[in-house]
């Protein structure tokens, strides 16, 4: 199912010539930059050669794929940067060139109408993937920038210490150019694993998710997976937490601009205001990819697909509940920071089930009437006072309503979409209906908590 | 040994410190160079004097006399940096970058009384379960602006199927004019919702739309500069005020505003282009730089509103009042590259508004396409006064222009003539010329010269 292309093999002779005059011609601009990276005319020529690249293989409509080296160097340009306009431009044509030339993609085979998976293996990657011993080999003066799984639990690391400064603290353009630099990782990944994951629904091939460059990361015997993952968890609290203005008081973006004015960095305050929000989207989406991953993981193990190899995770999802349970003042920022309402939805259920748990055994894949579905059944339990009594004891009435709030919001979101698990083929109506039902339920379960809490 | 070292007392010596010289090193020698070395030299000069004097003072010289001399250095050490400083920043180019935002108006108020008549309000407060929560009409705005922020609003709204006015007004408003960051942020996602559910089967009935002209008085509020100078300057920020922050959720509206198309059309087509050159004077704003992507995905929004019809007719428009109000330095650069020019649309906005402010470098005098280039080759950059920092304007103006329209770069004659001019720039400099600029225009012709050769 998976074709492995070069790009050379395929490409004609004159567009080989094209792309290594076009590399040499670009990376030409650079050249004079080596002794003096800070100064004004060495900045120029970092913009001019972004611009030349972005001329050269963006702007024609079939213009050729930039080279690794070219890509290199936009990538250490953003690692680099130190203004505003280098960073900003460097993070949007590597996103453009991302979006382009994507390193993996669909092609619809010319046989039977199926869809196949086209891995240009040449094409440059900011991660060094262990199993790729390519990139292990490749003696660029530039590859220790590249991020093996070390490198990037340290980046994360060091994107969840950030999270938790003050705003103030934290307007600097390193911290804008890190978060920017994130979104792009996570965008490369992303880039990497939706292709793979539409073809493997088709084809149920496991091996094309296998080797998504996440899972391989992530697979690294050298990491502490467990750890990554709560400090993946502690940057989305970290960031919401700042939307929601806990740390800095209600009108913290308005002070910090003044003090930054004093600083003379008022652009990066302002790119900050909004850089903030999408790179709590972007860790929010890297999480949900995760969750997915375990999922089909699953699916794979439960057909016999799965062999030793592919080792034992903790389903990320499971690693949020536990922390959430542990500490639950992380709960509060995480619902604020984390809005896809599946998953939502999925963790609150999770969570109540965690304190009201029943000896039936219920599973998420059991396929019965909506009445039966395990949020229902929680709901089901403030309706009588002393098991609300029991719950409460295990849980503040508080967090129970805020729980309660949000898993009906997500339930609203999904049901707007029709994306609710096992009630995708209902009509409309059915749906209003089982929606009146379920705030009826909701506000029982209030009036029940209120009747025990006084 | 190194002269220019400090000796080992002068380090000590705060009057002696040396004046900062820039110290990187150029591709060639420029005049510029030669004449800081000259001053360097000078004031070199007077140090050692002043070091032979003070040694000698040392032994005889009264504290007083001492001092007097020490501050007559110091002033002219002083004078020397004044005058280094002063050539290195001549010969700099400023970078692009105008203050587009000048003294705010005062916000109008926020206050809402007819917010307590909507209808969903009213039916609650006579529903048996108001006795969980005891609203009352005086203190709804407040728990609205709860509803908005965390979401429940749109979630009523997109139930109902309806926006009331007094809702509508409220948040366009909180939108624009709150000092809230999470209250505009939520009214700005409530809009665009609203408004994209339009594209869907199930649109939402919007009782109120803002006009173009409440979006353009919101600008004026801000402060945001309609017509600005050349020397609105970076320079000089002090006198102007920051960007106000509610800036982002304009743009943000702006974008998916645009979209809308229903029967009260609520942008007309000159709204749009206007639209356009205001995002571009935006991008001059390096204060703004941070906000490129959401500018990017607005302008593009915009041109993209546009039917076909109204897109011929509009974008020499747009490139014309652009031409008019961008200055003549790195800033018209900067107009001509924010346009993404990856699309048909962008492509063409962005050849022509190069070729716009081309035309205006000559007054106006030349308009038609060959007339520009030959007005080009016609630069002698063998004469003294050659000015090669508008030349390389020009080049990268025309660059843009050409590049970006097809159809008149292949025209042969056209073709023929930027060669021209490009093998004019890249062989009649040598590599040795001292002016000022010349070599960025000479290695800026070399590499587009390059780019032709391969096609």
């Amino acid at each position: 199912m998976e074709k492995r292309k070069n790009i050379n093999g395929r490409s004609n002779r004159r567009v080989k010539i094209n792309r290594g005059g076009m590399e040499a011609n670009t990376l030409a601009i650079l050249d004079s930059d080596e002794f003096h990276k800070d100064s004004q005319e060495s900045k120029d020529d970092r913009l001019d050669f972004l611009e030349a690249v972005r001329t050269a293989s963006i702007v024609p409509e079939d213009g050729p794929a930039p080279t690794e080296k070219m890509v290199e160097a936009v990538f250490q340009i953003l690692r680099q940067g130190k203004s505003v306009e280098l960073v900003m431009s460097s993070y949007e044509l590597l996103n453009e060139i991302q979006k382009r030339f994507p390193r993996v993609r669909i092609s619809e085979s010319s046989d039977n109408g199926s869809h196949e998976l086209v891995v240009v293996n040449e094409a440059w990657l900011p991660f060094m993937v262990s199993s790729d011993v390519m990139s292990n080999e490749r003696e660029g003066k530039y590859s220790s920038d590249l991020f093996d799984i070390n490198g990037f639990h340290e980046f994360i690391q060091g994107l969840a210490e950030l999270a938790y400064k003050s705003s103030s603290e934290r307007q600097d353009i390193e911290s804008l150019r890190n978060m920017l630099l994130f979104q792009y990782l996570v965008n490369v990944l992303g880039g990497d694993f939706k292709p793979r994951v539409n073809v493997y629904k088709e084809t149920m091939n496991w091996n094309l998710l296998r080797e998504c460059i996440l899972n391989i990361l992530l697979s690294s015997r050298r990491v502490n997976y467990k750890v990554l993952m709560k400090d993946c968890l502690s940057t989305i609290c970290g960031l919401s937490q700042y939307h929601a203005g806990i740390v800095d008081g209600s009108d913290c973006s308005e002070t910090s601009m003044e003090k930054s004015s004093e600083d003379h960095n008022t652009d990066v305050a302002v790119a900050l205001i909004e850089v903030q929000k999408t790179t709590c989207r972007a860790m929010e989406n890297l999480m949900i990819m995760i969750m997915e991953f375990d999922v089909f993981k699953k699916q794979a193990e439960m057909k016999n697909q799965t062999s030793r190899a592919d080792g034992v995770r903790t389903p990320l999802a499971e690693i949020i509940l536990d922390e959430l349970t542990y500490d639950r003042d992380l709960l509060h920022p995480f619902l604020q920071g984390f809005s896809d309402p599946k998953w939502k939805f999925e963790i609150i259920v999770q969570y109540f089930l965690k304190y009201t748990a029943k000896p039936s055994t219920r599973t998420r894949s059991s396929n019965g009437p909506p009445e039966d579905s395990p949020f229902i059944g929680v709901l089901k339990s403030f309706s009588n006072s002393t098991t609300t009594r029991n719950i409460i004891k295990k849980m503040d009435a508080d967090i129970v309503q805020l729980l309660l709030s949000h898993a009906f919001q997500a339930y609203l979101s999904m049901s707007s979409q029709q994306h609710l698990p096992g009630m995708s083929d209902c009509k409309d109506d059915v749906i209003d209906g089982s929606d009146v039902e379920l705030s009826q339920k909701i506000i029982a379960a209030f009036n029940g908590l209120r009747s025990v809490d006084e | 040994m190194d002269n220019d070292d400090p000796l080992d007392f002068e380090i000590e010596d705060p009057l002696l410190e040396k004046p900062a010289v820039s110290k990187r090193r150029r591709k060639v020698v420029e005049l510029d160079d030669l004449l800081k070395e000259h001053y360097k030299e000078q004031s070199k000069l007077i140090e050692k004097e002043a070091k032979k004097k003070t040694k000698a003072q040392k032994i005889y010289d009264s504290d007083d006399e001492k001092h007097d001399k020490e501050a007559k250095l110091s002033s002219l050490l002083d004078d020397c940096q004044n005058q280094i400083k002063e050539i290195s920043s001549e010969e700099e180019i400023p970078e692009w970058g105008l203050c587009v935002f000048g003294q705010q108006k005062t916000a109008p108020c926020l206050s809402f009384p007819e917010l307590g008549s909507w209808s969903i309000l009213q039916s609650f407060m006579n529903n048996e379960l108001n006795s969980l929560l005891v609203l009352t009409t005086d203190q709804d705005c407040s728990f609205l602006e709860g509803l908005l922020i965390n979401g429940w609003l749109l979630k009523l709204i997109f139930k109902c199927g309806h926006v009331e006015k007094s809702i509508a007004t409220w948040t366009f408003f909180s939108m624009l004019y709150s000092s809230k960051e999470e209250l505009r942020s939520s009214a700005c996602e409530f809009w665009c919702s609203i408004l994209s559910s339009k594209t869907q089967d199930k649109p939402i009935e919007i009782d109120w739309y803002p006009s173009y002209s409440e979006l353009k008085s919101a600008l004026e509020i801000y402060g945001f500069l309609f017509e600005f100078s050349s020397d609105t300057s970076v320079d000089n920020s002090s006198v102007h005020e920051e960007p106000p922050q509610n800036i982002i959720t304009w743009i943000k509206f702006a974008a998916i505003y645009c979209q809308v198309r229903c029967k009260q059309s609520v942008l007309s087509t000159s709204d749009r282009q206007e639209l356009v050159a205001i995002i571009i004077c935006l991008f001059l704003d390096r204060r703004l730089q941070g906000l490129s992507v959401l500018l990017s995905n607005c302008m593009q929004s915009v041109l993209s509103s546009l039917t076909e019809e109204e897109w011929i007719n509009s974008y020499p428009g747009i490139a014309k009042s652009l031409a008019l109000r961008v200055p003549m330095d790195l800033n018209c650069l900067r107009a001509v590259q924010c346009i993404v020019g990856v699309d048909p649309r962008s492509k063409l906005l962005r050849s022509a508004v190069a070729f716009r402010i081309l035309v205006k470098c000559f007054d106006n005098k030349v308009s038609d396409e060959e007339g520009i280039l030959s007005s080009l080759i016609g630069i002698n950059v063998k004469e003294k006064t050659c000015d090669f920092f508008k030349l390389y304007l020009y080049l990268v103006l025309t660059d843009n222009w050409l590049r970006y329209d097809p159809i008149t770069r292949d025209k042969p004659v056209i073709h023929e003539m930027w060669g021209l001019l490009l093998r004019n720039c890249s062989y009649q400099i040598p590599s040795t010329d001292l002016r000022s600029n010349a070599s960025k225009v000479r290695n800026k012709a070399a590499f587009l010269l390059q780019g032709i050769g391969n096609n």
